[in-house]
């Protein structure tokens, strides 16, 4: 299973950076919901270990054996994204999440990790230059299951989050234009299809109000004015740490969960948001690092699918709160409070860890 | 070149990598310069509107739509009201607020409390109702104290109100706040926590249509909570109004008729369906409870044992007594167990499976043919008729008419009733049918029950000599509706199977009994041509009342029935009466049915 070396080569300044970014979260949550029942940083605190332990046990098993039984995980998957349509509990608005004893967990969300496993093994042994037809085809239809299950819930928030997934293999495998041109097409049909058959008019709304503001000065059109206050508001220095600002931000809701970043902006000003900016960009940066050190295809597609997952999460996130990408319920990696999205995304920088710390060959 | 041979290529795919790295530091460096924008260079701006305003979202409550009868008379409508809501996130103190609203307004600290606890999920900033329908005094006083107690919020909403009070309650229905367990539900996903719903009735039944669209405004608030001014609004669009098919005289009638006592009466045109009058007694009043809060007059009305709330006329279930010799007779005729002419002996008791069975009229009718058996309500010629007939013959005939299977009437809740078969006292009571048990059906008693409106559209599809109705209460052209509502108009043309010349002799029968001295005699309307038929339904076992009389317990009476319709040609009118424990069919319901076919005479009869 593990031997001295790879403990040794364990990345410890990933791991650090990753502590580093949760505990800016549980700082803010902290802030941003005192005045609500339920002690939700500790809570987060709570999840933090969990994961914690959840990524140091992930790590003793070699990356290359989880490939290979990917296929059955991500069967057990989508089982369960079919069953929680019909058993699952509501919660704000959309059917996904399994209420266990304790707490609830989000199976979308732990789902993106067989996801991932499942289309490095696709690719695992693909030496042409340029993407072909059937891998394309393939690959396409192990991400769209998924996503067509949980925008079904509907979470579009949490579906939409699967795509980047996709893309990053695309981008690896190698695009060539014919194959960008019919998936373009093929989205439009699906969102075509999706606006008029799957979409619930508050998701509508959302995409509207993005393109056209003055529309719908209400509803979602409101969130975003609200998030936008908070940030400009923050300015140069920002409010201070739990200060003044609440009186704003209680207008936003979910400001502990999505909006976190409109609370970063508004209490630690354009310096905390630069900070905060570039610690992310360290922690991509350190997992991007690991790219260039896998020892096989596999860990490299592994790798880049992880970062394109969390990097384009968070930059999505933070958009959203300045109001250039559509309220789309994506919370911010590592920062927001929520159990699932952290589990998930300390199983992923463990796929990154596990790949880098096993980049010798044993020979 | 060893390296090579351990390790595969992978510069392609890092290269890859890299132009995807860079791509992510160039949106990085935007977004740091977009924040600059935002937070630096129009940081005075975003400053002036978190500093000095704040916008609020107000909810504009859209206008219910109005409910009328056939003549326009407004059964339900608006006026306006207060209510008040707090705003948690203007609270200074949470404790000391809820303190001083207690006073205030005059409420128990922990209800309160409790009210505030059953929202605590929604955010801060949106209101949760502490009280609706303020008087003026109450009013006057949160507006004085505006500015000390920026947590409370004064709105206006439009309240139901139903100006007849009772009138019409169980067809109306009513309003309550939408619970918890509703919300959660596809159908009230567009709702919000203390919306008011319509709970039964033609209130939940056309709820969609009713409701109307909200509207919304959005308005600059000072931090005092002061108004500054409007960002924009949304108007309200209020509902659309529904046009019942009621009479309101016939309907009053109605009423005044069950006054004091318990029963249900429906008036109907056998033609199209609509139902003229609808009245369920007791009765109560729905002004009473359109609140949010529970108010002891809804705990009263809920726990009354006397089932004010229950909708008799849908969900009493009763035997159908007497008044199931109509459809013995029809079901007979058809089924070829008789004829016209097949005559039986009634001495007043005869002996059918080794059991003494009565007729009502103990010195016994003689002679009898189906059409003065229906007259005389001769219980023995229907029990001879019966045990020449199969059970399920005579519940498939049954149901053909109307009996035991939902009419399918447009408001909620509605009861299937019973007719009994061998299938179900084998699922049911797990014992076989006994051919002493078809004697008991035979004349309308036994396991076997129906609901007021059943028997009134059974009455229905004789008087039109077999073609079949369903009963409405919102006529579907009148109010703009599609869909299956639109079938039930006049050219609707599905008949039953069964021969229209056996109508006729059950109709005979039935006119008999009204006018030519039968057991309907007091329904009888000069010039009207009434027929009818009653009923008078033991409520509970010859033996048990045997038992209870030996003991000195007073036995109550039987329900009293009376359907008919008028005139016997080209029929325009179906009543349907039934008094719970009224005593004979003939003595209680058919001397008020009386009253309805003669106002129905003078309305529409020229």
């Amino acid at each position: 299973m593990l031997d001295r070396t790879q403990i040794g080569n364990i990345d410890w300044v990933l791991i650090g950076l990753l502590i580093l970014n949760s505990a800016i979260g549980v700082a803010v949550i902290y802030s941003s919901s005192q005045h609500l029942p339920g002690d939700y940083h500790l809570k987060q605190m709570f999840w933090i270990i969990v994961s914690l332990i959840a990524l140091f046990v992930f790590l003793s098993i070699d990356y290359n054996s989880l490939v290979t039984y990917s296929f059955p995980f991500y069967l057990i998957c989508l089982v369960i994204l079919v069953g929680i349509l019909f058993f699952g509990v509501f919660i704000s608005g959309a059917k996904s999440w399994i209420r266990l004893p304790f707490f609830q967990i989000q199976p979308s969300e732990i789902c993106k990790i067989t996801v991932i496993l499942l289309l490095a093994q696709v690719f695992s042994g693909f030496k042409k230059a340029y993407l072909t037809w059937g891998k394309a085809v393939f690959s396409g239809a192990v991400i769209g299951l998924p996503i067509v299950l949980v925008g079904l819930q509907p979470d579009l928030g949490t579906a939409l989050s699967y795509v980047p997934i996709f893309l990053g293999v695309l981008i690896l495998a190698g695009l060539n234009k014919k194959i960008v041109i019919v998936f373009l097409i093929l989205a439009v049909l699906l969102g075509i299809a999706g606006w008029s058959f799957l979409f619930k008019d508050y998701q509508k709304d959302r995409l509207t109000t993005l393109v056209f503001p003055s529309k719908d000065p209400l509803g979602a059109g409101y969130q975003i004015m609200q998030s936008k206050i908070a940030v400009g508001s923050g300015g140069f220095l920002g409010k201070g740490y739990m200060k003044g600002s609440q009186s704003q931000l209680r207008f936003l809701p979910a400001r502990h969960t999505d909006f976190i970043f409109s609370v970063i902006g508004e209490e630690f000003g354009f310096v905390g948001v630069v900070l905060v900016l570039l610690c992310y960009f360290l922690l991509i940066l350190r997992l991007f690092q690991s790219v260039f050190k896998a020892r096989d295809r596999t860990g490299v597609y592994i790798v880049f699918a992880v970062v394109m997952m969390l990097a384009c999460q968070f930059l999505i996130n933070v958009m959203m709160t300045i109001g250039l990408f559509p309220i789309a319920g994506i919370p911010l990696p590592f920062l927001s409070y929520g159990g699932s999205s952290l589990l998930t995304n300390y199983l992923a920088v463990s796929l990154v860890v596990n790949v880098r710390m096993r980049r010798f060959v044993n020979v | 070149m060893n390296h090579h041979k351990i390790y595969e290529d992978l510069s392609l795919i890092a290269k890859r990598a890299r132009k995807t790295l860079i791509v992510f530091f160039m949106l990085f460096i935007f977004l740091i310069l977009y924040f600059w924008k935002i937070q630096v260079l129009d940081h005075k701006q975003y400053w002036e509107k978190s500093e000095n305003n704040r916008i609020r979202e107000v909810i504009i409550p859209p206008q219910r739509g109005l409910i009328r009868a056939r003549n326009n008379t407004i059964l339900a409508r608006n006026i306006g009201s207060y209510k008040v809501s707090i705003i948690r996130e203007n609270c200074e103190d949470f404790e000391d607020s809820l303190q001083n609203i207690a006073v205030l307004l005059n409420l128990e600290i922990e209800e309160l409390r409790e009210r505030i606890d059953k929202y605590r999920s929604l955010p801060l900033f949106r209101p949760i109702i502490i009280k609706d329908n303020l008087t003026l005094q109450e009013v006057s006083r949160i507006e004085a104290r505006r500015l000390e107690m920026p947590e409370l919020l004064l709105q206006s909403e439009p309240k139901r109100e139903y100006p007849y009070g009772t009138f019409a309650s169980h067809v109306l229905g009513y309003l309550q706040e939408i619970s918890p367990t509703e919300l959660q539900t596809e159908v009230y996903r567009q709702r919000r926590p203390g919306d008011l719903v319509g709970k039964t009735g033609i209130e939940k039944q056309y709820e969609d249509r009713l409701l109307g669209t909200e509207g919304e405004l959005l308005e600059v608030v000072n931090s005092l909570g002061r108004v500054m001014g409007k960002v924009s609004e949304v108007k309200p669009i209020p509902g659309k109004t529904v046009w019942l098919t009621l009479d309101v005289e016939l309907q009053q009638i109605a009423e005044e008729i069950l006054e004091g006592r318990e029963g249900a009466v429906i008036v109907m045109d056998p033609k199209s369906g609509g139902v003229l009058a609808w009245a369920s007694f007791p009765n109560f009043d729905p002004n009473k409870f359109i609140n949010r809060f529970t108010p002891e007059e809804w705990i009263d009305l809920r726990d009354n044992p006397n089932f004010p709330l229950q909708n008799r006329a849908i969900r009493g279930l009763y035997p159908p007594g007497s008044v199931f010799k109509l459809t013995m007779g029809l079901a007979a005729l058809q089924s070829r167990t008789i004829t016209e002419r097949t005559s039986f002996f009634c001495s007043g008791v005869v002996q059918i499976y080794r059991q003494p069975r009565h007729c009502w009229y103990e010195p016994g009718h003689g002679r009898l043919t189906l059409v003065s058996a229906i007259k005389n309500s001769c219980n023995i010629f229907f029990y001879q008729t019966g045990r020449l007939m199969e059970i399920d013959t005579i519940a498939h005939y049954g149901k053909m008419l109307g009996l035991g299977v939902k009419t399918g009437i447009d408001i909620p809740g509605e009861s299937e009733g019973l007719l009994p078969t061998r299938e179900w006292k084998k699922t049911a009571r797990k014992e076989p049918w006994y051919p002493g048990d078809t004697i008991s059906v035979a004349i309308g008693q036994g396991p076997m029950i129906v609901t007021p409106l059943q028997v009134a559209v059974h009455t229905s599809v004789i008087a039109n000599r077999g073609r079949m109705v369903d009963p409405y209460l919102v006529e579907s052209r009148r109010n703009g509706l599609e869909g299956p509502v639109e079938n039930r108009s006049p050219s609707s043309n599905n008949y039953v199977s069964i021969d229209p010349n056996h109508f006729e002799v059950v109709i005979e029968g039935s006119w008999m009994a009204v006018n030519d001295g039968g057991t309907a005699a007091a329904a009888r309307v000069p010039g009207f041509d009434v027929c009818g038929k009653t009923g008078s339904t033991q409520t509970i076992g010859r033996e048990a009342a045997e038992r209870l009389a030996e003991q000195n317990i007073e036995v109550r009476k039987t329900h009293s029935w009376f359907t008919g319709f008028a005139p016997k040609e080209n029929p325009r009118v179906v009543v349907t009466i039934l008094i719970e424990y009224g005593g004979g069919g003939g003595e209680t319901a058919a001397p008020l049915s009386k009253k309805l076919f003669e106002r129905f005479k003078e309305i529409y009869v020229r």
